[in-house]
């Protein structure tokens, strides 16, 4: 497995470039190296709000939340969620807030 | 301007969908479309369609391996050029298709054709056996039980014959799966190759905290056998999964949603084949294809077992099926007992159902007949 520098810290990932152990090693410092990778300019209040709702809803269910209800929690509609992270909720947000990924067949 | 990957929402197109299919179509297509009056097939793999204007196309099936390389392409569009004016197209059972617009031209797009070798075969018509629809298996996916571009060169080899002639009681479909995700149409088929487990997954706790989401995990069991469990992983407690392997029945689905939960198995896993399904309502229902042999090894790399099974099965419908009767149609017919006695393929306890709705697949009739397989059971 990869290990990625960004600003003196190393953070263990996946060829896909989520963090291999979620919440211990995830900090300020990851979202500003995905920022980066995303083709993110800023993050904006709205930015973290996103990554706000997925860490919150990811600590007390122990899974990320449906497209449905993470646009319900924050109230943005999907085509926002597109327009904050590129990659969408799954490729963007969900790496950017250190969860696992996504998977299935996808 | 070229992608910037500094900028990547720069000139950025998206949402066109695919091009309008009307716009290759070849001509005689296009003025003749929705005009058709009747067809017929010529020959193997050759057909007529007539419209109303008196207009006629004809159409030269080839069987294609699915999985081509950019210079196989290259060499349909080279005989299309030469003969179809730039048109072709592909079967939904991934065949390819010439399209000429006078009977004169079928014979040098034919021989064109053969100069190829067996690069494109010419047959898949009428009743006979064509294209095997597939999947990935060890040449892409990553939760196959077996392979797919192999057992079914494999196959196709040995059924050849049946794909440039129509001597069949009816068309035969097969399809290959490799696990039982059933991409395709394995669940609805003739004759369906399915990749099977037959170990429980080994779980992985030093990984599983940090790639798998447990709740997810836990739901994917259609048997209720993934539990919430601690494990203790370099001295430390951690959330993880138990398994419950006298409910697993070596599904895989749990491995689909959780990475840490590998079972792949090189002397576990195997084929399953199933028999007697159709997606047509032509004289009966549509019907799921059934479980008749519940395993097969992974004999690489030409899967004589499975090849032998799949011929044993068609050989005894070609058989003794009447005309237009399809497999299922055939093995409802003459009663399921009867179909394991003529294919004679061993009944196994594995192919009676015990999943939830199992109770109406039972006999609840005194209607059966004696065969070879009850007086196995009566003799004793």
């Amino acid at each position: 497995m990869a290990t990625i520098e960004h600003k003196g810290k190393s953070y263990e990932v996946d060829e896909d470039g989520f963090l291999l152990k979620g919440a211990d090693e995830w900090d300020e410092n990851w979202v500003d190296y995905v920022k980066g990778v995303e083709g993110i300019a800023e993050i904006t209040d709205e930015h973290q709000k996103v990554i706000d709702a997925l860490q919150e809803y990811y600590k007390k269910n122990g899974i990320a939340p449906m497209v449905r209800i993470l646009s319900k929690t924050t109230g943005f509609p999907l085509k926002r969620i597109y327009e904050l992270f590129p990659s969408g909720p799954g490729k963007g947000a969900c790496k950017m807030a250190g969860l696992p990924k996504p998977t299935g067949c996808v | 301007m070229g992608y910037d990957p500094k900028n990547p929402m720069e000139g950025r197109i998206s949402d066109l969908g695919p091009r309008y299919y009307g716009d290759f179509l070849p001509p005689v297509i296009k003025e003749n479309k929705g005009k058709w009056l009747y067809h017929e097939i010529l020959e193997p793999g050759v057909l007529v369609h007539v419209s109303e204007t008196g207009a006629k196309v004809f159409t030269v099936r080839c069987g294609s391996p699915r999985l081509v390389s950019v210079n196989y392409v290259r060499d349909i569009c080279d005989i299309a050029d030469k003969h179809c004016d730039g048109f072709v197209r592909f079967t939904t059972r991934n065949n390819i298709e010439f399209m000429v617009d006078a009977f004169e031209k079928v014979a040098p797009l034919k021989e064109t054709i053969k100069s190829y070798g067996n690069k494109f075969p010419i047959g898949g018509t009428g009743a006979g056996v064509t294209n095997v629809v597939h999947t990935q298996g060890w040449i892409h996916c990553h939760t196959p039980a077996t392979d797919a571009s192999g057992p079914v060169k494999a196959v196709m080899d040995d059924l050849f014959e049946y794909f440039g002639s129509m001597t069949l009681p009816a068309q035969v479909r097969i399809a290959l799966a490799c696990c039982l995700n059933m991409c395709g149409a394995v669940h609805a088929s003739d004759i369906a190759i399915l990749g099977v487990h037959r170990k429980p997954p080994m779980i992985d706790h030093a990984r599983i905290t940090g790639v798998c989401e447990l709740p997810l995990a836990i739901a994917s069991c259609p048997l209720g056998a993934v539990k919430p469990a601690k494990a203790i992983v370099n001295g430390e407690e951690i959330k993880s999964v138990q398994i419950n392997a006298e409910r697993c029945m070596f599904c895989g689905n749990c491995y689909t949603m959780c990475p840490a939960l590998p079972m792949a198995d090189a002397e576990g896993d195997g084929i399953a084949i199933l028999v007697g399904g159709k997606v047509s309502n032509a004289r009966s229902a549509p019907k799921f294809s059934k479980l008749v042999v519940p395993f097969l090894p992974n004999t690489t790399p030409r899967w004589p077992e499975t090849v032998e099974c799949v011929r044993q099965i068609l050989v005894a419908y070609e058989k003794d099926a009447k005309k237009y009767e399809r497999l299922g149609e055939w093995a409802e017919r003459i009663s399921w007992e009867k179909f394991f006695e003529k294919t004679g393929l061993p009944f196994t306890e594995k192919s009676i159902d015990d999943y939830r709705l199992a109770y109406d697949t039972w006999r609840t009739s005194t209607q059966f007949k004696y065969t070879s397989h009850t007086a196995a059971y009566t003799n004793k």
